[in-house]
C-alpha cells in the first residue's frame, strides 16, 4: 500500500454523518438534562450531577445499541448501508460519552474520598457473591475499557498493522462490552426505584439486538444452504469447483488442471471473471501467468493477446482459443469442464467489485 | 482495599510500560514495519492511547512483522 496515513479521513458524507450524530447526541442530552426533570417524582428529586451521569450513561447505552443494530440491518436491507460506512466514528463517540459518564460517577461519588478515587471505586463494594447489591460498577469498568480499546484501535493503521483476523477478533469484543453494559444497568440502575420507561428501553434494546442478530443469522444460514444446494446441483451436472473468489488477485488468474493436457485459466478483472484455456494458440505459452489489460490477456512468452470474453485476438489478428463457462455461487467459482469452440463468446461473470 | 490498590498499581505500571513501548514503536518500529506510515507523522499521536492499552499485542506484531515481513499480515 502506498497511500500515506492521515489522522482522520473526512469526506462530505462522513461530515454529514458526524454532524447528524453530534446533533442527535446533543439533543438527547439536552432533553434529558433540561426537560427530563419536569417529569421527575417531586418526592424523590435528583441532583444535577446524577442527572448528567444518567444522561450520558443512558446515551452511551443507546448508542451502543444502535451500533450493534447497524450491521444486521445493513445485511437485511441495503438502504441501511450508509449507516455502516462511518460506524467507527459512531463507536469513538460512544466511547467518549461513556468516559464522560464514568467521569461524572467518579466526580460525584468518590471526589471527597480520603483514598485514591480509583481505589475507592474498586473497594467501596466487594460483595461479588450476591446478586442484589452486586458491585455493578465492575461491569461498567470492563465495558468502558473495551470501548476505549476499540476506539483507540479504530484507525486504518491498526487494521493493517494487526492484520485483519486479529483486528476483527479484537473488535468482536464489542459484544462483550454490550453484555457488560446490560449487566451494569440491570444490576445497577434497574435495581433502584422502578422507572418503567428506562426498564422498557433496556428490555427493548436487548430484544432488538438479539432479535436482529438471530434473524440475520437465520437468513445467512438459509442463503448458505441455498448456495450449497445450487453448488451440489451444478456438480451433479459435471461442473467442478474451481476455487474461491478471494483466491484470485485482481488482473491475475488461477489455473485449474482438468487433465494432464487441459488447463483452464480463470481471470479476475474489472469486477468480472472469465475462463479461457491456459494454452496460447501460438506456442502453448502459459496464458494464466499473464496479466490482464483492457479486458485482454497478453501471453507472457511472445505477447499474443486475446480478448477474455471470447478468446479472440484483437483485430487484425485472427488467433482464437477455447473459452469456458463459469458460475459463481456465493464466493465459490464453478467451472464447466467442457471447452467451448475457440472464439465462443461467454458473458463474463460479474461479482460487483473491483478488488 | 489492598486488592484494589494493587490492581490500580498494576494498571498504572502497565500503562507506563505502554508509554515506553509507544515511544520506541513510534520512533523506530512503525517506519520499519508499516510502509504506509513512512513520511506521515501527524497521525502518530493518535496511536499512543491504543499502544498504551494493547502494548503486549503491539510488541508481538512488531516482532512478527520484523521476522516474517508482509507474510505476517
Amino acid at each position: 500500500m502506498s497511500v500515506q496515513y492521515m489522522p482522520v479521513i473526512w469526506n462530505r458524507n462522513k461530515i454529514v454523518y458526524d454532524a447528524v450524530l453530534l446533533i442527535a447526541v446533543a439533543l438527547y442530552l439536552y432533553v434529558y438534562i433540561r426537560v427530563g426533570p419536569a417529569f421527575e417524582d417531586v418526592t424523590r428529586p435528583i441532583d444535577g450531577a446524577i442527572l448528567r451521569m444518567r444522561a450520558f450513561g443512558s446515551c452511551a447505552f443507546l448508542m451502543l445499541t444502535v451500533i450493534l443494530c447497524i450491521g444486521p440491518l445493513a445485511r437485511l436491507d441495503r438502504r441501511f448501508l450508509p449507516l455502516l460506512y462511518n460506524r467507527r466514528h459512531f463507536g469513538v463517540m460512544t466511547a467518549v460519552i461513556a468516559a464522560v459518564h464514568a467521569n461524572y460517577v467518579l466526580g460525584w461519588y468518590f471526589n471527597f474520598s480520603p483514598t485514591d478515587q480509583y481505589v475507592a471505586l474498586l473497594s467501596s463494594n466487594t460483595n461479588y457473591g450476591q446478586i442484589l447489591g452486586f458491585p455493578f460498577e465492575a461491569f461498567g469498568i470492563a465495558a468502558l475499557l473495551i470501548l476505549l480499546v476499540l476506539a483507540a484501535t479504530s484507525h486504518d493503521f491498526w487494521l493493517s498493522f494487526l492484520g485483519a483476523p486479529i483486528w476483527k477478533a479484537l473488535h468482536m469484543f464489542i459484544y462483550a462490552a454490550y453484555a457488560c453494559v446490560v449487566l451494569h444497568v440491570a444490576l445497577g440502575a434497574l435495581q433502584g426505584p422502578g422507572d418503567p420507561i428506562f426498564t422498557a428501553l433496556v428490555a427493548a434494546s436487548v430484544v432488538l439486538v438479539s432479535g436482529l442478530h438471530f434473524v440475520t443469522g437465520r437468513m445467512e444460514a438459509k442463503r448458505d444452504r441455498g448456495e450449497q444446494t445450487a453448488q451440489a446441483s451444478l456438480q451433479e451436472q459435471g461442473w467442478v469447483i474451481a476455487g474461491d473468489l478471494d483466491e484470485i488477485d485482481d488482473t491475475c488468474a488461477k489455473v485449474v488442471t482438468l487433465s494432464d493436457d487441459e488447463r483452464v485459466a480463470i481471470f479476475k478483472y474489472d469486477g468480472k471473471l472469465s475462463a479461457i484455456t491456459n494454452a496460447c494458440a501460438h506456442q502453448n505459452g502459459p496464458l494464466g501467468e499473464g496479466k490482464v489489460l483492457w479486458g485482454c490477456i497478453t501471453c507472457p512468452w511472445h505477447g499474443y493477446q486475446y480478448n477474455l470474453a471470447d478468446g479472440r485476438a484483437p483485430a487484425p489478428f485472427t488467433e482464437k482459443i477455447s473459452t469456458y463457462r463459469l458460475k459463481l455461487v456465493g464466493s465459490t467459482i464453478l467451472l464447466d469442464p467442457n471447452a467451448l469452440p475457440p472464439g465462443t463468446h461467454v458473458n463474463p461473470i460479474e461479482f460487483g467489485g473491483d478488488s | 482495599m489492598q486488592t484494589a490498590s494493587i490492581l490500580i498499581e498494576i494498571g498504572r505500571y502497565y500503562l507506563m510500560a505502554g508509554g515506553v513501548v509507544a515511544v520506541l514503536f513510534l520512533a523506530i518500529g512503525i517506519d520499519r514495519v508499516e510502509p504506509s506510515s513512512r513520511g506521515s507523522y501527524v497521525f502518530r499521536p493518535l496511536l499512543v492511547p491504543g499502544i498504551c492499552l494493547i502494548w503486549p499485542l503491539v510488541l508481538y506484531r512488531w516482532i512478527r512483522l520484523e521476522k516474517h515481513g508482509e507474510d505476517a499480515r
